[in-house]
């Protein structure tokens, strides 16, 4: 029974892994072949790798475009982080009426769609003269009302015997939230990391309006570049597209053990 | 005590700092749109006579490195031979996002962000001209001879007498067929030239027996029926109204193209991959395209010498009809918020505005068909081309080019085109009512248009 | 006394600490999204130019069959893809959760990669997919079924904007019924196996009401993503065929930025889209959000 129970379960895993996996190999495919062979659908791996590369690098600054998009996406990631799970974690554990209507009122804020408020948005900031700086790209970009509720949903089941027992040794609260419960959530915080890391590298629409100077090229403008002329090389595109990728995947592959083999059972 | 202070401090600290402390300091490397109006003040007052660097240089967004970003660097070399300061920023932005960057800085009053020169798709200079006026330098006064460009495409970037573009490639149609199918039916190349739809479909269907691929291959078909209404002249908008009823050449270009789908003579690929992929592949015998598709037709190197040129077919029983359209292109243009207007209208009147031997280059090596006219008298535009079996297809291109009628869209081209979309997918796709369609397209354009 | 004042001000302290906790996220809301969406509601109420216009826009609305059409499509996808996407996400995290499988970090991840996946492929890959000669079509025929226009017909196009966002989407989902599952003692499971429960009731009996909150949140985000769609319609079909595919997200872009501009009527269509997802996720936390 527990047998067969074992190959049901692996059995849907695996589909649910190639439907899944499939575009990563159609990438891999296209990034190691000639473009003219990605058109007529070769979907056998080439070695047309190196090729694509080069002219790759010759077209457009993928050292600038990688390191902008590392150095948004990791300074997004770490103050979102930090900003959004303190605010998650102040809304549910010294919860009350007042903060439950708040946390209500923050949730309309991504309800608009952001093309409403991009001009207003982008108003502001020239106002303030901050247009091509990150710092304009990182400030609506880091406080959002899903990652609070994620944290606050996620606070629901911090035990308070923690939070007494801490006082009790004379921690201050902002200690309590360092010290025990940044700890205790490593499986949530490794969930919104990969997901704000995620987010953050792949936002194109803002950065687009805020970001004028070629300077401050981001990775997925880099991929709509190499798709924006009147003739594709398909093999360079895939290949930009593969390197474009590859960065969440493999911070996912690392943060996945985190949280989802973390802490079973010190929590109950 | 004093360390939960301390810790509270921290915090707060943190969060101030986030908030004002990277405001306060605009002057910081990041900021780089401030940056050379300021400095470029400084230096006049600094140093007069030794013009900086900084002086001569102009920032230009256009979006193909094969093509247009490839053309301002010649142009940009062309240039510094006698100014050797001179210098460009090619900024590297795909279309759509230049768009949304244009009316975005017009919406928000604020024009500092532009640059200098961008390039802007034909189709998009009336309803921005028209909108947002301050988004452009008027080029009246520039010192270009614009009597040296098409005119067809000139109309495109002259909104109410006032020059904003300077013409850049030329979007004539061609109708690219594969000599080698052609001939499998016994038929040639010529008989393909000057031909009414009519008569197209006719050879077409000797072709399609032969080779058992469709004559044509389109993306969509809006652009098709498009193509058809300006070979007619036939106006969507007639004296600033909106004129889709009553307009005799759209009902017939509908009529045609339905033909050739329920016919089967032309298969429609919505996607633009796909659709490479048809011509590539070989499973088309042709296509109806503005030039430029020619570049991604020439991928294909094992099709060499199997391809050829002709003007599109005209359609039957239309008073005006032509053989000839225009479909894409575009137009450098001059911000508002170049500071420099001089020294950029210089540049452009001696690269794009004269020079000969740019166009020869580009023509060569970025396939960039030019709408200046001296440039196709040249002896690059008559040699014959391998790949096409020897003919000389540039030299009939800009012949095409100079047949195109005019068509008015007033700014509302997009409008029409997204309203006519709908209308030919229903007619082709739900059998719907032709003339009914088309009066619901011209409701909904009316709808869109009014304030 | 003394002790009593001294309770009451710890009290107070803690409030005020909670306060200070969520100040700096909710300053940034204030300042970056509730700030400009108050100009976007000004805007939806005044013409270009800037004059007052009453509810005109708003009058507009009713008059719009564009608007109709997209807003149809969207509660579509909003009706048929939400629901399918979160069951088959806390499915696959269930089975994911089971220390007995085996190479669970290479599933995971797989199964999360379309979402990392950059718009650009993933488009390219299901376009060509799902072309008339692409390898659904090929997969219909082999098992005896006639091919299907996908793109060029109303209902399979939207069927594959389903269909992709699903695939997209349901791995993003599943990280978060993962990390909620941590929370829950494997050995609920093992002793449930033992009273003879089978996975369906475990699934119905332990892992939904212990992941209550994270499906409350996923189900939230969900709809509001849904009702703001925009890539899928932008990039895999283009809205098309005609616009029986075009989602409201897209149709205000359209309006602000391709077609003539309107931008006082695109913030009235936002509003619109607020008002939705607020009373959509108004119903959701009434029935999924009591503290217990």
């Amino acid at each position: 029974m527990t047998k067969f129970k074992q190959i049901i379960s692996y059995t849907i895993l695996v589909i649910a892994s190639f439907l899944s996996a499939f575009p990563l190999y159609y990438m891999l495919c296209g990034a190691t072949n000639q473009s003219i062979d990605v058109v007529r659908g070769r979907l056998i791996p080439g070695t047309y790798l190196i090729e694509n590369f080069k002219t790759l690098v010759d077209m457009q600054n993928l050292g600038l475009a990688m390191f902008n998009s590392f150095r948004n996406a990791i300074v997004i990631t770490v103050v979102t982080l930090l900003i959004c799970s303190i605010a998650g974690y102040g809304f549910e554990i010294y919860h009350d009426k007042g903060k439950d209507i708040l946390m209500s009122i923050l949730l309309l804020a991504m309800m608009l769609p952001f093309v409403a408020i991009m001009i207003p948005l982008f108003k502001m900031f020239t106002s303030w003269k901050l247009v091509n700086t990150w710092i304009a790209l990182a400030l609506p970009s880091i406080s959002t009302p899903f990652m609070i509720m994620l944290f606050r949903q996620a606070a629901r089941s911090f035990p308070h015997d923690i939070i007494e027992a801490a006082r009790l040794e004379g921690l201050s609260e902002i200690q309590i939230f360092f010290r025990m419960f940044i700890p205790v959530m490593k499986s949530t915080y490794g969930a919104a990391m990969t997901v704000t890391f995620m987010n953050a590298w792949n936002n194109y629409l803002w950065p687009t309006i805020i970001l004028q100077d070629s300077k401050a090229i981001t990775m997925p403008m880099l991929v709509a570049n190499l798709k924006s002329g009147y003739s594709v090389d398909y093999g360079m595109l895939m290949l930009g597209v593969l390197i474009c990728t590859l960065p969440t995947a493999i911070i996912f592959l690392c943060l996945q053990k985190s949280f989802a083999n973390g802490i079973t059972g010190a929590v109950k | 005590m004093k360390k939960k202070v301390l810790s509270v401090l921290l915090a707060a600290a943190m969060t101030v700092s986030m908030l004002t402390g990277c405001g306060s300091k605009p002057a910081g490397n990041d900021v780089q749109s401030a940056a050379p109006s300021e400095a470029s003040k400084e230096t006049e007052a600094a140093a007069e006579t030794t013009a900086s660097a900084e002086d001569e240089t102009l920032t230009v967004w256009c979006w193909d490195p094969n093509f247009n970003v490839y053309a301002m660097k010649q142009a940009e070399k062309a240039y510094q031979v006698d100014h050797p300061n001179f210098k460009l920023d090619i900024q590297e932005k795909v279309y759509s996002d230049i768009e949304t960057a244009l009316i975005t800085a017009a919406e928000a009053g604020d024009y500092s962000t532009l640059p200098d020169i961008f390039l802007m798709q034909d189709y998009s200079f009336h309803k921005n001209a028209t909108n947002y006026p301050g988004i452009f330098t008027a080029l009246d006064d520039c010192g270009i001879d614009f009597s040296q460009f098409s005119m067809g495409k000139l109309a495109d970037s002259t909104v109410d007498g006032t020059h904003y573009g300077i013409p850049f490639d030329n979007g004539a149609t061609i109708m690219a067929i594969r000599s080698d199918m052609v001939e499998a039916a016994g038929l040639k190349v010529e008989d393909f030239k000057d031909t009414t739809w009519s008569e197209f479909m006719e050879l077409s269907k000797k072709v399609m027996a032969a080779n058992d691929v469709p004559m044509l291959t389109c993306s969509g078909g809006s652009e098709i029926v498009i193509e058809m209404l300006q070979s007619a002249g036939a106006s969507p908008m007639v004296d600033g109204k909106v004129s889709l009823v009553d307009n005799k050449a759209l009902k017939k270009a509908i009529e045609t193209y339905k033909q050739l789908i329920d016919e089967g003579i032309m298969a429609d690929y919505t996607d633009w991959d796909q659709y490479i992929a048809s011509m590539n592949k070989g499973t088309a015998a042709g296509v109806i395209q503005g030039c430029w598709i020619m570049s991604s037709i020439q991928a294909a190197d094992d099709q060499a010498g199997k391809w050829a040129i002709v003007n599109m077919p005209k359609l039957d029983d239309v008073e005006g009809a032509t053989n000839y359209a225009n479909c894409g292109g575009a137009s450098w243009a001059v911000s508002s918020n170049c500071k420099n207007t001089d020294l950029a209208f210089d540049f452009l009147n001696a690269t794009f505005g004269a020079d000969v031997d740019l166009y020869d280059d580009l023509l060569v090596n970025a396939g960039a068909i030019a709408s200046y006219l001296p440039a196709a008298q040249s002896e690059t535009y008559n040699e014959g081309n391998e790949f096409y079996g020897g003919q000389a297809v540039y030299k009939d291109i800009v012949e095409f080019a100079g047949h195109v009628p005019g068509i008015d869209y007033g700014a509302y081209y997009s409008d029409i085109r997204s309203a006519l979309t709908d209308a030919i997918t229903n007619v082709v796709q739900k059998n719907a009512d032709i003339d009914t369609e088309i009066k619901n397209a011209q409701d909904t354009v009316e709808f869109n248009i009014a304030e | 006394m003394e002790k009593k004042k001294a309770k009451l001000s710890l009290e107070k302290k803690h409030n005020l600490t909670g306060w200070a906790f969520l100040l700096p996220a909710s300053i940034l809301i204030f300042v970056f999204c509730f700030y400009p969406m108050s100009q976007a509601i000004l805007l939806s109420f005044r013409k270009t130019g800037g004059v007052f216009n009453g509810a005109a826009n708003y009058a507009r609305i009713l008059k719009d069959k564009t608007f109709q059409q997209c807003l149809f499509n969207t509660f579509f996808y909003f009706v048929i893809q939400v629901p399918i996407m979160l069951v088959l996400a806390l499915m696959l995290a269930q089975l994911l959760n089971n220390p007995k499988i085996k190479g669970k970090g290479i599933f995971r991840t797989l199964i999360f990669l379309p979402c990392a996946t950059s718009l650009v492929s993933y488009s390219m890959i299901f376009k060509s997919l799902f072309a008339p000669d692409g390898v659904v079509n090929r997969v219909l025929m082999a098992i005896g079924l006639s091919s299907v226009d996908w793109f060029q017909s109303t209902w399979p196009a939207r069927w594959v904007i389903v269909i992709a966002l699903i695939w997209r989407w349901t791995g993003y989902n599943m990280v978060f019924y993962l990390a909620g599952l941590q929370n829950i003692d494997y050995s609920v499971y093992e002793a449930s196996y033992i009273d003879g429960a089978t996975p369906f009731q475990q699934f119905m009996k332990i892992t939904i009401p212990l992941l209550k909150p994270t499906i409350l949140m996923t189900a939230i985000m969900s709809t509001s993503g849904t009702l703001q769609l925009f890539d899928e319609s932008m990039n895999l079909t283009a809205g098309g065929p005609g616009k029986s595919t075009m989602t409201l997200a897209h149709y205000i872009y359209n309006i602000s930025f391709v077609e003539t501009p309107k931008f006082n009527y695109a913030a009235a269509l936002s509003v619109c889209i607020l008002v939705m997802v607020a009373v959509l996720s108004a119903i959701q936390m009434k029935v999924g959000d009591k503290r217990d």
